[in-house]
């Protein structure tokens, strides 16, 4: 071995490469391949080979794939050059992530749903279309009447491209008023926090731009949204010799591409957010122009933070008090090209949606608002025509006049638009829901699991449009077998993306067939239509069409737009708002949440401040915490290969992943349970044993992979294992099996996702 | 020799995601769980909290001198005069595995049949050996980019004829270079890269 101290420069340190080859070991067990089948045979017949668009849709983020179709069969993906998605912007190369790269594992898999199917006398059976379709439209005929359709529960995933086919049967025309809000499982504390302060939904970086990065509970570069991200922050690396901090318990491919690893005490990010203010204001170094113009709640910000000094968030964070000065000057030097950018790391907390105020309030105070290298406000700046207003046909709003239960004594959800996911067993068991209908989600791995799948079992009519037999199609009355990304078309339009001020489209006409009997989503939801009488909302053959007299405003045809993949479209400007103000109550970005009236209220109601503000995780209120018995803060996590939970049915994704921790060589191929070596030894575990994990509620069983790369005391699994997914033998564990109804961020009602728990060994063989 | 054709890798740009890892699979029509050409090395040092890891990814480097090809005893592998690309001759491997044993990088695997397969830069696809196959021609020459290369997220890999290669890099990655017997580059903002066999 050789170890050599590296310093280019002082930027980056990097003080041992090795690569050890294990040849012997791998070379004598390398296993089959089945690489001279049909399927190798198509590939090198040249003849019939082309090269067709797609979107991939795997983390939604729509990167424009080049897919080589050879009779009729997919056989290759890469990225579009110059993509917004899938580059780095104009002239850069297009790659697809390794998930991406597992889309013809998804297509062509052989566990995928291929024929619809229907519930009769208990059991599910195939069905033809025509029937499935007949059997659906009497049920939902059925249940209207029994129980009204304001007990039928919308559940979507990211159905393809978010088309609004979905929504009008269900929601406009069937008149279901209450969904699932996707903010419930997944960004609620950030995305409603950014959107109270800036009155923009969810912010999104700069990243090519910036000059100081700090991912603050976010894997930049393994759980990116489009190859764009992290080729952002390489870009900003090289080019601008950008700054880029990791703040995560867990040592992630970001905190390898980072100056910096801080590897924080969890769910305590607030009070470092706090300290760094006060390091910003005791030094001056805040934006005193866009605070004086644009803000609101500038003085009690201040007040909150004139005590939490380094030295105070040190004991609390166990991050060193100069090391909070460096990052706060440092952040606070390189804007407005600067962004402190919270994810799930934050909003997987029960006090999260002070966390992330905390750290979105620090945007606020250097004015990195929607600023070049900042935190942008991104817009799309053009819009596509609605069909249906084209064609003089009013869609009507059948939800609108539907009663909504109250649930006053949840507070969230007396702000929060949509149920919240951990509600809807309770909704089930006081008969406010009685069925619903699911696009491409699986519900019970999204928290509450165990009392979801009650729910399912109570609930009188199920429809899932999906590819796999999951926890939700095995119980469903009806399941759609629908069409994959490659045999669907698609259209999206954006502004967050490697173009930093243009708006953009994307679009791509199926690249195959649908396999077996599946259907593309805009067929499955026409002949729905047609077959409950609403077939006049649906005057359109087929997608592309639809897309087609969208795309009209722009003057663009879906046929040029699928032969380029993505068009450029329109200008917009860094600062937006310097021009009609913020889109909040008062038009300002919102330090304090006073102007808020519903989050006041609940503020009030729950007694905390509408200020940014210090709350720890172990009162009351905000949650759970350690003790002798359960002395280990667990909490679910997202790697690159898998960073939805839909994905862990593509084998090609699970041997990444089995690669990605060094356990390729096991036959398990379900979740690890990362400990740090400290916390294993005092069990008794070694890497690889089969552990238990223990909360107060409940318990799961996983493999462990001994880490040093995991903060001790704190050990997590990445989530969407076990039972209830796609995987076929459900290998591995569903964390949210940990999860309660109670367990919710108060202030969102999203999904908290920390459990004190025990840790046992149960031996070195999978049971 | 014509050309030598080698891989160029960067570590400070390799974000260890595993594209390439499946991009090859993809490309060479290997099932997820069938030999790997090509695989991410997630390298690590220290304790917590001083703890660091780089990703490397590794195929078959397609040694100057190959050390597979010294060992195999009937003349199966065969290093290309005309691109340097090591192949292997399915129909003279008798699958004795000394190329595994010899082989610094790991590279050797071997299908259900025991025949030696591996990385052979992506001259024509499946079946894994390239023996037989037209000298590697360069995309403006209509050849296709490596399956790695063309979708390697970080823009972390290359490939090429390694004159072309050393063009491009610093000066003491192709020093290393040279130092190494396989022929790819190593790009990593000042650190040594060593590889290790653990049979050696
Ligand atoms: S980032 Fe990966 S999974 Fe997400 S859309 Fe792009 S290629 Fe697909
Ligand atoms: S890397 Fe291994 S397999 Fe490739 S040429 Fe060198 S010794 Fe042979
Ligand atoms: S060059 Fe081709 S065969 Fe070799 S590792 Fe890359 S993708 Fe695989
Ligand atoms: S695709 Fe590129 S960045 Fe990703 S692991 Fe492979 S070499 Fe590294």
């Amino acid at each position: 071995m050789s170890e050599t101290d590296a310093n280019d420069g002082g930027v980056r340190r990097r003080t041992l490469l090795k690569a050890g080859g294990a040849a012997a070991a791998v070379g004598l067990t390398g296993v089959g391949i089945n690489a001279v089948g049909e399927e190798a045979e198509a590939a090198s017949d040249e003849s019939g080979r082309e090269t067709v668009h797609g979107n991939c849709w795997i983390c939604r983020a729509s990167c424009g794939q080049e897919v080589t179709v050879a009779d009729g069969k997919a056989i290759d993906l890469t990225g579009v050059d110059g993509h917004p998605k899938a580059s780095a912007g104009e002239g850069r190369e297009g790659t697809l992530c390794s998930k991406g790269m597992g889309q013809l594992n998804k297509t062509y898999n052989p566990n995928r749903i291929r024929e619809p199917h229907i519930r009769e006398d208990g059991e599910l059976r195939a069905a033809s279309w025509d029937e499935a379709i007949e059997f659906a439209a009497q049920r939902l005929e059925e249940f209207a009447e029994e129980h009204g359709p304001e007990k039928f529960l919308r559940y979507q995933g990211y159905p393809l491209g978010k088309h609004p086919w979905h929504d009008l049967v269900f929601k406009n025309l069937y008149g279901a008023p209450i969904k699932v809000g996707r903010k419930t499982t997944c960004h609620g504390p950030f995305s409603d926090s950014w959107a109270w302060m800036s009155g923009y939904g969810r912010e999104w970086p700069d990243w090519q731009n910036s000059e100081y990065i700090i991912a603050w509970g976010r894997n930049v570069m393994e759980c990116f949204r489009g190859q764009w991200e992290p080729k952002g922050v390489l870009d900003a690396k090289e080019r601008n010799d950008a700054t880029v901090v990791c703040i995560d318990p867990r040592y992630t491919k970001t905190a390898e591409v980072a100056d910096q690893w801080i590897p924080i005490k969890p769910r305590t990010d607030g009070a470092l957010a706090l300290a760094m203010a006060n390091v910003i204001i005791e030094e001056g170094l805040y934006d005193e122009e866009f605070i004086g113009n644009y803000t609101h709640g500038f003085e009690s910000y201040k007040e909150a933070v004139a005590d939490k000094t380094p030295e105070w968030a040190a004991e609390i964070t166990d991050v060193d008090a100069d090391v909070i000065r460096d990052i706060a000057i440092g952040f606070a030097e390189a804007a407005p090209s600067s962004v402190a950018f919270p994810w799930t790391g934050i909003a997987y907390q029960s006090n999260g949606f002070k966390n992330a105020q905390n750290i979105q309030a620090l945007n606020g105070l250097v004015g990195n608002i929607d600023s070049k290298g900042g935190t942008r406000q991104w817009t799309a700046g053009f819009g596509l025509d609605d069909p249906h207003e084209k064609q003089g046909i009013d869609v009507p709003a059948n939800y609108e006049d539907q009663p909504t239960p109250d649930y006053d004594d949840y507070p969230f959800q007396r702000h929060v638009r949509d149920l919240s996911h951990n509600l809807v067993p309770k909704a089930v068991e006081r008969g406010d829901i009685k069925g619903f209908v699911n696009n491409w989600s699986q519900p019970p791995k999204s928290g509450n699991t165990r009392a979801w799948f009650e729910a399912l079992e109570e609930m009188d009519l199920v429809i899932t449009v999906d590819a796999f037999w999951t926890g939700v199609s095995k119980r469903a009355d009806v399941v759609f077998p629908g069409a994959s990304q490659l045999e669907q078309p698609f259209l999206q339009t954006g502004g967050d993306g490697s173009y930093s001020t243009n708006g953009w489209v994307t679009g791509s006409k199926p690249a195959i067939e649908p396999v077996g009997n599946c259907r593309r989503d805009y067929q499955v939801y026409k002949a729905l239509a047609e077959e409950m009488g609403w077939g006049e909302y649906f005057p359109w053959e087929t997608g592309e069409e639809y897309y087609d007299s969208q795309l009209e405003a722009i003057g663009l045809s879906f046929d040029e737009l699928d032969e380029k993949s993505y068009e450029i479209v329109a200008d917009f400007e860094y600062r937006q708002y310097e021009d009609g103000g913020f889109d909040t109550e008062n038009g300002l970005f919102n330090f304090d949440l006073d102007a808020k009236p519903e989050y006041k209220a609940l503020a009030d109601d729950i007694g905390v401040s509408t200020a940014p503000a210090w709350h720890p995780p172990d009162d009351d209120l905000f949650g759970e915490t350690t003790n002798e018995e359960y002395p280990l803060l667990f909490t679910d996590l997202m790697v690159e290969q898998f960073s939805r939970g839909h994905c862990q049915a593509l084998s090609q994704s699970l041997e990444a992943y089995a690669q990605r921790f060094g356990h390729e060589d096991e036959d398990y191929r379900g979740n690890y349970l990362h400990i740090n070596p400290k916390d294993a030894k005092a069990r008794g575990i070694e890497d690889g044993d089969w552990v238990k994990v223990q909360s107060a509620d409940d318990e799961i069983e996983l493999m462990a992979n001994l880490w040093e790369g995991i903060r001790p005391g704190w050990v997590g699994t990445e989530n969407g294992f076990g039972v209830g997914s796609a995987q076929p033998d459900e290998e591995g564990a569903n964390s949210m099996l940990l999860n309660k109804e109670r367990h919710v961020e108060p202030t969102t009602g999203m999904t908290a996702r920390n459990h004190p728990v025990e840790i046992e060994r149960l031996g070195g063989e999978p049971r | 020799m014509t050309e030598q054709w080698g891989f160029y890798f960067d570590a400070e740009k390799c974000i260890g995601c595993h594209a390439c890892t499946v991009a090859c699979r993809v490309r060479n029509d290997v099932e997820a769980d069938g030999p790997k050409w090509r695989r991410i090395v997630h390298a690590e040092n220290g304790t917590f909290p001083d703890y660091e890891q780089v990703s490397v990814s590794i195929a078959c480097m397609h040694c100057e001198d190959p050390p597979c090809r010294t060992v195999c005893p009937t003349g199966a592998i065969e290093k290309r005069n005309e691109d340097g690309i090591v192949v292997v001759n399915q129909d003279k491997c008798i699958g004795c595995h000394y190329c595994a044993w010899s082989c610094p990088y790991g590279a050797p695997k071997f299908d259900d049949n025991n025949k030696m397969q591996k990385c052979h830069l992506c001259l024509g696809e499946g079946g894994g050996d390239g023996y037989g196959s037209p000298p590697k021609a360069k995309e403006e020459d209509g050849g296709t980019k490596p399956a790695c290369v063309d979708n390697c997220v970080g823009g972390a890999l290359k490939a090429g004829p390694m004159d072309e290669l050393t063009k491009e890099v610093t000066d003491s990655a192709v020093n290393q270079a040279t130092q190494r017997k396989g022929n790819i580059i190593i790009e990593a903002g000042g650190p040594t890269v060593t590889f290790e066999s653990e049979s050696d």
